[in-house]
């Protein structure tokens, strides 16, 4: 389903989104999001396509606001039940619960269910309208981490199971990364929108580097070419960046590359001949634990954050003040296009 | 005496019914609606609150004369029962109007809006979702505007007189034992307003808590 929507109020927004099966749209807080899925249920004028001048209760499109916004008189079964009419209601609401495998709990009402257990009944609800397009509002911001992920995996089982188009917005990279397509609303318009991996690896621009948690990013001067990429030159460092669309000659670029991705040479192994470009002499300025991981800064001629995974860490015992090696795998340094800095 | 009290209880049920049509619609509008000027209009409807009984009285008693503004509209209601039923309806209008303001403040509007995206029209969201929330907080705002009229005295008194049969109320028909030092038949009248207060009172708890527990709200 594509989805093009101008929204004037409470904020100019501009979104065009490709939603094919679990699609996220990231952006930071007060980019937007909310106002977008509510225009989307018809809550907010707007003008677009889908559903254009719809009032919203003939859109049947499933919205899950960011409370779940369960009614609190009544039990699971009737607020699943609350789209339905006729004799068959309860048995589709039932089914509907079951799905979200919350069978067992019918007659609790929401004060009486966790938060996950609130969600997937307003889930269920949602989907008990057999509705068009679903619209979830940053599903897992309430949950704890383990129920974060056996929500998003349980949505994306159904969603994928139904062939539900699902528009899910979210300030998580997590969740975002758990798509199967992504969107950035950066500026008050969607700017890029691809495969996460690819969105996360290649952001089109710096805003979107950062809410994809690209934290290595460089300002350079194109100095040389060859036939597969071009050698940036920053701060005396000279760097190759893969690309398909070279820019000339001394033009000012930005790159960068993922902490996760930048590699710390080992004195005991050899390099194969790709990582032997792109390398620099670092000191060890921080290590930090983050999570089981260590964040890492080092200082060389670049100022280079690091994600240390633990078993590396075992292995090669850093310390703050240790001399190393890091090589930036060509394959992972990013060119940014150039167009992602004229807006 | 229970000629007073059946008088009192006529005037009550009514001014509570009429408080429940106008105040319902009044306190949802003032929850969920653009109000011009809100902090002056809520001002006006909650002024009886402060204002004393024999002032509201007096303007009630001048503007329903046969002379008044009202009285030569048609409503010479001055020391009749419509008179003290729109002086009554007036005074406790303030706490039935809290009550109910206070019940449409506790539901998100989220709810509605996603009632809105569920097909739910005007019709099947007032009764499915609205009605069942605020039910005990109508009652209760109800019951509160009924104890209220009960009680009063000095409105009722201004402009409605002390005529048997037609205004005088149980609280008028206490203070004219007490003038005529007749103590023992006021002691068994007002004997009949304390256990009527203690009953709707403790009724407007247990509903509260009642509702509390179906709901996990916070009344407290």
């Amino acid at each position: 389903m594509e989805i093009d929507y101008r929204l004037e109020r409470p904020l100019r927004l501009h979104a065009r989104i490709q939603v094919q099966g679990l699609t996220a749209l990231l952006g930071e807080s007060g980019s937007g999001k909310t106002s977008l899925l509510r225009a989307l249920a018809g809550l907010i004028p707007a003008l677009g396509k889908p559903f254009a001048g719809l009032r919203p209760e003939r859109r049947r499109v499933g919205y899950l606001p960011q409370g779940y916004a369960l009614v609190p008189h009544m039990t699971a079964l009737e607020n699943v039940a609350l789209s339905l009419q006729g004799p068959k209601a309860t048995a589709t609401a039932r089914y509907w619960l079951e799905r979200v495998e919350l069978g067992h709990l019918t007659g609790r009402r929401p004060h009486e269910l966790s938060g996950g257990e609130r969600q997937r009944v307003a889930l269920a609800r949602a989907l008990a309208l057999e509705p068009r397009l679903l619209l979830l509002d940053e599903p897992t911001s309430a949950l704890d981490a383990a129920t974060r992920e056996t929500t998003i995996e349980l949505i994306d089982r159904i969603v994928t199971e139904v062939g539900l188009p699902t528009l899910l917005v979210t300030h998580d990279r997590y969740v975002a990364a758990r798509s199967r397509s992504l969107a950035v609303l950066e500026h008050g318009a969607v700017r890029q929108q691809g495969p996460p991996d690819e969105v996360f690896a290649r952001p089109a621009t710096l805003g979107i580097a950062r809410l994809v948690g690209f934290a290595n990013v460089f300002t350079g001067k194109v100095v040389g070419h060859e036939e597969d990429g071009v050698w940036i030159e920053t701060q005396g460092l000279r760097v190759f960046a893969p690309t398909g669309a070279p820019p000339p000659q001394g033009r000012t670029v930005h790159w960068g590359i993922r902490p996760e991705e930048v590699m710390i040479v080992r004195p005991d192994r050899p390099l194969g001949s790709p990582l032997a470009r792109n390398r620099l002499a670092v000191v060890v300025r921080r290590l930090v634990k983050k999570g089981l991981a260590y964040a890492v800064r080092v200082e060389g001629a670049l100022v280079l954050e690091v994600l240390l995974p633990r078993h590396v860490q075992d292995r090669l015992r850093l310390r703050e003040g240790d001399r190393i090696e890091v090589a930036l795998k060509p394959a992972y340094v990013h060119l940014f296009s150039s167009e992602g800095f004229s807006s | 005496m229970t000629e007073a009290f059946l008088l009192s209880f006529k005037l009550a049920a009514l001014t509570s019914l009429t408080l429940l049509v106008l105040g319902v619609p009044l306190a949802y509008a003032l929850v969920f609606k653009r109000v011009p000027a809100r902090p002056l209009v809520e001002a006006v409807f909650l002024m009886p609150l402060t204002l004393p009984p024999t002032v509201l009285g007096y303007y009630l008693l001048i503007l329903l004369a046969p002379e008044g503004f009202l009285g030569r509209l048609g409503f010479d209601w001055a020391f009749r029962f419509e008179g003290i039923w729109l002086a009554s309806v007036i005074f406790s209008l303030p706490f039935a109007l809290t009550a109910y303001r206070e019940a449409f403040q506790a539901i998100e509007p989220e709810v509605l809006d996603v009632a809105r995206t569920l097909g739910l029209g005007i019709v099947r969201r007032w009764r499915r979702v609205i009605l069942p929330w605020i039910w005990p907080g109508l009652l209760s705002g109800t019951l509160l505007a009924f104890a209220h009229t009960l009680g009063e005295f000095g409105v009722v008194l201004m402009v409605g007189g002390n005529l048997p049969g037609e205004t005088r109320v149980a609280s008028i028909y206490i203070f004219d034992l007490v003038q005529a030092l007749e103590f023992e038949q006021a002691a068994r009248a007002a004997l009949v307003f304390v256990a009527l207060s203690f009953v709707m009172v403790l009724t407007v708890r247990t509903l509260e808590v009642r509702w509390r527990s179906i709901t996990g709200s916070s009344v407290r």
